[in-house]
């Protein structure tokens, strides 16, 4: 009895270790050797072949993450992620080709760019909310599609590569490009994506912002009751949550291929893994860092079983759905065992 | 102190033999015996945690129990969850209520047990049966008000004929009258006297002595998780049943000397917002002013749109002399002005923060942070002090405040609000559901905050309350202030004639 009440008290352990489980049960099902996919999948992501892979793919995984996280902590959902993402790749691809400042400067303009693009689209959102009475979640999500649109249609007309089939920007110019580590294609966009989450847990541990988000999330109400004003807090940390989509958006078109392709931004869908990522560590800090590194290493590893085993990457997928089936049931249990235990102390 | 239980004649409704309920770090139920008869009022009474609501968790198949058995009816039963006690005839009115605020009378009351036709929800029919069970047992109620209207005390009574609807015969009442007046209070005896003459049984938990003297048979005294007392009502006095809930002589009801009232700290002229209009008040430094009402007349719109919390539709509100009608709560607190609101879980705290993040609410931009910066050391150092000031008891400051018991919430709260020392503050229901320990305590915080030259609102249920702390009573009706009394004037009598409406044989000053 007292095992499994700890368990259910690490509701993120008990749905990890029941999606490996269950995974492996699938993997039997189907004739394969669990543990050579499940070593296919460690020693494919975080291997020496491996390891830029999961730390170029965590950039954009946590980048979104933490952008998803920042709203979420306060209790307010972004799923304008996408738009606010490619508004910020293609304020980057804007602003590399066409300043004329320095290419150095020229990066650091185009990173700040795709920050105050994704920030000031994010805000439109919580201007929706705070003055027409839109609720966030729709009017978050509705915005993004005319903002992939916008910059879909950016591409493939006014801004397209002459001459190329493809509907992308030409190429940024030499030197506008964020620097890598070693051969590998990480850029120094992960120190940045890194700084931003020890920033998030700065702000969230130490600051009284921190503090008024957190408790707004906890209960609004109490929060509202104490003076927090909530329309400029939906306001502030949806422009920090777009500005951070939107950094990742640059950062993607400031390394490999240097440029804005419609679509590649959002193909690998990480602002939904973001949000996973997000939702999995209740958008605490630290767990925020390592869910999405957990995620990365799945994302990764499950292309490298594929190549290695017979185990198609899918399996990754079917992972990763148990894992979020076993958090959604947990959203049922803490207001249960508040009251049943409230007497008892 | 603990004679052996009653041999009654008649049979026993309900019957928990042995019970030991055990959490981590504390034994909640100690071998509790209880024998509750057929058609019989008995008071279960206790301060928070002394185990009562963790006995009845277990009667009503929420807990099990570590050990000793239940039996209903005279047959030995096992109840896995509240579903099962139901089917055995017991019902329940927990202190808060689970009802669906959007949805109407009727559909509460039969709601998971609706009356059908053709497979459908017969809406006439539900209705037809709300009205039927309301008139039967004098519980007037609307069947078509939106629940989310209604003030606590008619929710109360859509409870219980959600109850009777499903059949209970066995009626168990969480702190029914934490919420209610006299009147109202009274009106759920006569109810309760009627269902229990029908041959139901009511099981009432509830530390408040009064209506434990006046509509109970028999009292059942936990302390500490074991029964130290079994009273049969008629035979037994007030301090009896105190002394047995704390163990010591306690002083009840006290009524304190008055204050010595300075400048006008608040001044309310003409204030209208929803369902308050024409109000005037006035509290002066070193003065506590008791507003009095049945619940829902409108005190707490007043009191939310005094802190900021509701527009003000017309009217002036003044604090220290500055007009503060339109300000944000934060402006107002920022100009003095501190409030204990009458929720404390939906309102007043966070519930799953911990008590150290519960403590820092409002101070975090003031006392405790520098720059935008709030050190853990600083939140962590001033809950431990806020806890050792007002006698707060947590293991720690950073367990959540769920964790704590109703009245350590409440002095959460209250100490939380008091360590601002601001010149004007709101109390709302300041020892609703608190222990009688503890509402000693609180009271004594409150006259010293005023001897300490605060202006302080008060707006209470608890008439003992109004009339032991206020200098000045205001009684509202139907969103006005009725009648204003001196604290001499203001006599139970008077104050509940003019609760009710009726007429007030002083006309409204100041």
């Amino acid at each position: 009895m007292h095992r499994i009440k700890a368990v259910v008290a690490s509701p993120v352990a008990f749905s990890v270790l029941a999606g490996v489980v269950i995974g492996a049960l699938f993997l039997v099902g189907t004739g394969a050797d669990p543990v050579a996919a499940y070593e296919a999948v460690i020693t494919g992501s975080l291997g020496a072949d491996g390891i830029g892979s999961t730390l170029t793919t965590l950039t954009s995984v946590l980048g979104l993450a933490l952008a998803l996280a920042v709203p979420l902590r306060a209790g307010l959902i972004n799923l304008g992620g996408d738009g606010q993402l490619v508004l910020g790749g293609m304020a980057a691809a804007v602003t590399g080709l066409y300043s004329p400042l320095p290419a150095p400067l020229t990066v650091v303009l185009s990173l700040l760019a795709g920050m105050a693009a994704g920030a000031g689209y994010a805000a439109l959102a919580a201007v929706c909310e705070n003055r027409f009475g839109v609720p966030l979640l729709v009017s978050s999500l509705l915005l993004s599609y005319p903002a992939a649109s916008f910059a879909s249609y950016l591409a493939r007309y006014p801004l397209k590569e002459p001459g190329s089939s493809l509907p992308q920007t030409r190429q940024l110019p030499d030197g506008v490009a964020l620097a890598t580590f070693g051969s590998s294609t990480v850029t120094v966009g992960l120190l940045l994506v890194v700084v931003a989450a020890a920033a998030y847990w700065f702000t969230d541990r130490r600051t009284a912002f921190g503090y008024e988000m957190r408790m707004t999330g906890l209960n609004a109400r109490f929060s509202a009751y104490a003076g927090v004003e909530r329309k400029g807090l939906t306001l502030r940390l949806m422009a920090v949550s777009g500005a951070l989509a939107g950094l990742v958006g640059a950062i993607g078109v400031l390394s490999f291929p240097y440029r804005f392709l419609d679509g590649s931004l959002t193909a690998s869908g990480y602002t939904w893994t973001g949000l996973t990522a997000a939702l999995l560590a209740a958008a605490s800090p630290v767990g925020t860092v390592l869910a999405s590194f957990f995620f990365a290493v799945l994302q990764v590893g499950g292309l490298s079983m594929e190549r290695t085993t017979e185990v198609p990457r899918e399996l990754t997928q079917v992972l990763q759905a148990i894992v979020i089936v076993f958090l959604a049931a947990r959203l049922r249990f803490p207001q249960w065992w508040f009251n049943r235990r409230k007497e008892a102390v | 102190m603990t004679p052996p239980p009653p041999a009654d004649m008649r049979e026993a409704a309900v019957e928990l033999r042995g019970i030991t309920k055990r959490f981590p770090g504390t034994l909640a139920n100690d071998a509790v015996d209880l024998t509750v008869s057929r058609g019989e009022i008995h008071a279960l009474m206790g301060e928070n945690g002394a185990g009562k609501s963790t006995l009845m968790s277990v009667l009503y198949g929420m807990e099990r129990p570590d050990a000793g058995t239940v039996h209903v009816d005279g047959r030995e039963v096992t109840f896995s969850d509240p579903g099962d006690a139901m089917a055995a005839g017991l019902g329940m009115v927990h202190q808060s209520f689970k009802l669906f605020d959007s949805l109407t009378v009727a559909e509460n009351v039969v709601y998971a047990a609706e009356p059908r036709r053709f497979g459908l929800v017969d809406r006439g029919a539900a209705r037809r049966r709300v009205r039927e069970l309301a008139e039967e047992h004098g519980l007037a109620v609307d069947p078509d008000a939106l629940v989310g209207d209604l003030p606590v005390g008619l929710r109360q009574r859509v409870e219980i004929l959600k109850l009777l609807h499903r059949g209970a015969r066995t009626l168990i009442l969480d702190e029914p009258t934490a919420v209610l007046t006299p009147a109202e209070a009274d009106a759920l005896f006569a109810v309760l006297k009627s269902l229990a003459a029908q041959g139901r049984t009511v099981i009432l938990v509830t530390h408040k002595l009064r209506e434990v003297l006046e509509g109970s048979d028999n009292v059942t005294v936990l302390r500490d998780g074991r029964v130290v007392a079994r009273l049969v009502t008629a035979e037994t006095s007030a301090a009896d049943i105190a002394a047995a809930m704390t163990g010591r002589a306690v002083e009840l009801d006290r009524v304190h000397a008055s204050g010595t009232p300075g400048a006008t700290v608040l001044d309310v002229t003409d204030l209208a917002t929803d369902g308050v209009r024409g109000v005037q008040l006035a509290v002066r430094a070193g003065e506590i002013v008791g507003i009095a009402g049945v619940a829902g007349n409108g005190q707490s719109e007043l009191v939310e749109a005094l802190a900021g919390l509701r527009p003000v539709t017309a009217g002036r509100v003044a604090l220290l002399g500055d007009d503060i009608t339109h300000a944000s709560a934060t402006e107002r607190r920022a100009r003095g002005l501190a409030y204990v609101p009458e929720d404390r879980h939906a309102v007043g705290t966070a519930p799953a923060a911990s008590v150290a993040d519960n403590l820092a609410m409002g101070h975090h931009r003031t006392s405790l942070s520098s720059r935008g910066l709030l050190p853990p050391t600083a939140v962590r150092g001033h809950a431990q002090r806020l806890i050792e000031r007002f006698g707060i008891k947590a293991s720690s400051p950073e367990v959540p405040a769920s964790s704590l018991s109703g009245g350590n919430l409440q002095k959460l709260l209250i100490g939380r609000e008091l360590a601002h020392d601001a010149p004007l503050l709101l109390v709302e229901q300041p020892t609703r559901g608190v222990d009688i320990g503890a509402v000693q305590n609180i009271h004594d915080q409150l006259i010293a905050y005023r001897d300490a030259g605060h202006a302080v609102l008060l707006v209470s249920a608890e008439l003992s309350e109004i009339r032991g702390l206020a200098d000045r009573v205001l009684v509202m009706y139907e969103g006005r202030v009725t009648a204003s009394y001196d604290k001499a004037e203001a006599d139970e009598r008077t104050l509940g004639l003019a609760m009710a409406g009726g007429p007030a044989p002083t006309e409204v000053r100041d």
